[in-house]
């Protein structure tokens, strides 16, 4: 057979190089995964008290408490804003940098600034600049007073955080989307300008669909991290206020944990919101991936 | 090719304005603020032009705060996190792709997976796993009866603790524990053309020569990319580090810039120190991106691919 000689027979040497990172996934991803959704069938106490098993008591709990629906409610409507909001710009600075432009060369390269900013620092910038009193909006404020207070506004709380999420998104997303579009061959946009078909018209007709593997992926990636890496926003901004008002689930369960030591609730919580993320995955894969064609 | 496409090159560089405004001027804002001191923010609100209290206030922040020594644990876990990552992600995809071995597909899927479900969500168990890394050990020992056995034998079960949290070690073990690195080497040596395994096999070299002599060279780019990646998240963490470091001498720089706003409302915190500590927390990373854009930028097209 020619694909043996192409690999190394060794019984011993692969799982000795693998071994360390499989060790290290093991012990903090799987057994953390496996203890979220153990403990959620269990009443833990905190500080090693010993535990018992409820069956689906901790459900059931968790399920009936108002908080936990608001506060996963409010992450949907997080996900959804921030996220298309998070695609939806880069996207456009995409196609704009992508134009032979003479703003173009240093546009690529400011714009992937905010990965070197962390979200807590940004954070506390954003919660500076938005500050009602010394910010940005304070002429504004003495003019109209109670305009913008993000401290009691539970709406101008949210925008703050959309806003700083969306700044913080930008590179990534930007520097794939770009990838995407610069690999449309020129000839595509040869022969569609020969067809009649204007720089504005090529947008939606050539360059939106050969960028949709590039789009999908945004969006799939995305999505997870708008639910995940908000934490850091919320904690530096809101911390989860005015009024529980930016309370998402991640901040939730980290308060529930860490504050309240109710382990059991936020292992549970854990569990559901895991379970979330990965449907919404298998979703996206199944609904979205399917209707995409890869082929270039 | 001659188009008239003066209405869109307009509208794309009027975007692109918006595009840089958005990001360079809460920057902006954050240095000229950091520029000027509490009385003047006090006043005016936040600065639109520099002042020249930069200095004074960084000088602030390095004497009176822990953020030097923060920034310390900082470099210390970006860079053996991105270390760590490079070198296990690299052994792990060259153990998956160039070795005959019966599980490849599943390991490859295992440490996959973990891309899915991010740290910030698994943040309480990983934390409880922390808390005694042979948690998962001690478990496995009494579900198996094995400690059953342990304690007829010797009169005692066995159950060891360790705890890494508010170490180095605790800080930077779960962040290397994800399959983005193992993903973007595997793709790599998938490009690479099958003859130069062969003819290095014809040669004589065997797998660890054939790691160290042609694939690391080859390599050299894409590991620098992920390097810049892993360093960079490294360094921005917010919520491990949070939690599994507990006293200010062992959390890292971002956390510490966090816990410089005071909780309580009431009086107007010290933005220009505030700001002051961010542009310094903010130094490396962004000087880093200055220099090493190249491979960023490779970096983050590899790891979708």
């Amino acid at each position: 057979m020619s694909s043996e000689s192409s690999l190394f027979s060794h019984r011993w040497l692969p799982l000795l190089l693998a071994a360390p990172l499989m060790l290290l996934i093991v012990l903090f991803f799987y057994v953390p995964v496996f203890q979220a959704f153990y403990w959620s069938f269990f009443l833990e106490q905190p500080f090693g008290g010993g535990s018992e098993f409820v069956g689906f008591q901790n459900f059931a709990r968790v399920l009936s408490d108002p908080e936990f629906w608001m506060a996963g409610w409010r992450t949907i409507v997080f996900m959804l804003t921030a996220s298309s909001l998070a695609v939806i710009v880069p996207l456009m600075l995409a196609i704009a940098a992508d134009r032979k432009i003479a703003l173009s060369i240093p546009a690529r390269n400011i714009l992937v600034w905010p990965k070197g900013i962390a979200g807590a620092s940004i954070g506390v910038v954003f919660a500076f600049i938005f500050n009602p009193f010394v910010g940005l909006m304070a002429p504004l404020n003495t003019l109209v007073p109670g305009l913008w207070n993000p401290g009691i506004d539970g709406t101008d709380a949210f925008i703050t955080l959309v806003a700083a999420h969306v700044w913080s998104g930008i590179p990534f997303n930007f520097v794939i989307l770009l990838a995407g579009l610069r690999s449309i061959p020129h000839t595509m946009h040869q022969a569609a300008a020969m067809d009649g078909a204007g720089p504005w018209r090529r947008i939606f007709d050539v360059q939106l669909p050969l960028i949709m593997p590039q789009l999908f992926l945004t969006f799939v990636l995305e999505f997870t991290e708008s639910i995940t890496s908000v934490f850091a926003l919320i904690d530096t901004i809101t911390g989860g206020g005015p009024g529980g008002s930016t309370t998402l689930l991640v901040y939730k369960i980290y308060v529930d944990g860490f504050r309240g030591f109710d382990l059991s609730g936020a292992s549970t919580q854990t569990a559901i919101l895991m379970v979330f993320v990965l449907l919404l995955a298998a979703c996206q894969f199944v609904f979205l991936g399917r209707r995409i064609n890869y082929e270039r | 090719m001659v188009e008239n496409a003066r209405s869109i090159n307009i509208a794309a560089s009027i975007l692109l304005i918006i595009g840089i405004v958005y990001i360079v001027g809460p920057l902006y804002l954050t240095l000229s603020t950091a520029s000027q001191s509490y009385e003047y923010m006090l006043r005016n609100g936040l600065a639109w032009v520099p002042g020249g209290e930069l200095f004074a206030n960084m000088g602030k922040v390095i004497n009176d705060t822990r953020i030097p020594i923060q920034m310390l644990n900082s470099m210390i876990v970006a860079f053996s996190n991105a270390l760590a990552t490079c070198a296990l992600s690299f052994l792990s995809a060259y153990a998956i792709v160039y070795f005959r071995i019966r599980w490849a597909g599943v390991v490859f899927a295992l440490i996959l997976a973990t891309i899915m479900l991010p740290l910030d969500i698994r943040v309480i168990t990983t934390y409880q796993v922390a808390s005694n890394i042979f948690s998962p050990l001690n478990a496995v020992l009494d579900v198996t009866g094995l400690n059953d056995l342990i304690a007829n034998a010797f009169g005692a079960p066995v159950h060891l603790e360790l705890s890494v949290l508010n170490t180095h070690f605790g800080l930077i073990a779960p962040l290397v524990a994800h399959g983005t690195g193992t993903f973007l080497f595997r793709q790599f040596f998938l490009t690479l053309p099958k003859d130069l395994f062969k003819a290095a096999r014809m040669d004589g070299a065997g797998p660890i020569r054939f790691l160290f002599d042609i694939l690391l060279p080859l390599a050299r780019t894409s590991v620098a990319s992920l390097f810049v990646l892993t360093f960079l998240s490294g360094w921005t963490q917010y919520l491990w580090p949070l939690v599994g470091a507990s006293t200010p001498d062992m959390q890292t720089a971002v956390v510490g810039l966090a816990r410089l706003v005071p909780d309580a409302d009431g009086q107007v915190p010290d933005f220009p120190m505030i700001m002051a500590g961010a542009v310094l927390v903010s130094l490396v990373p962004l000087s880093m991106i200055a220099l090493l854009q190249r491979f960023l930028v490779q970096g983050l097209v590899l790891s979708e691919k």
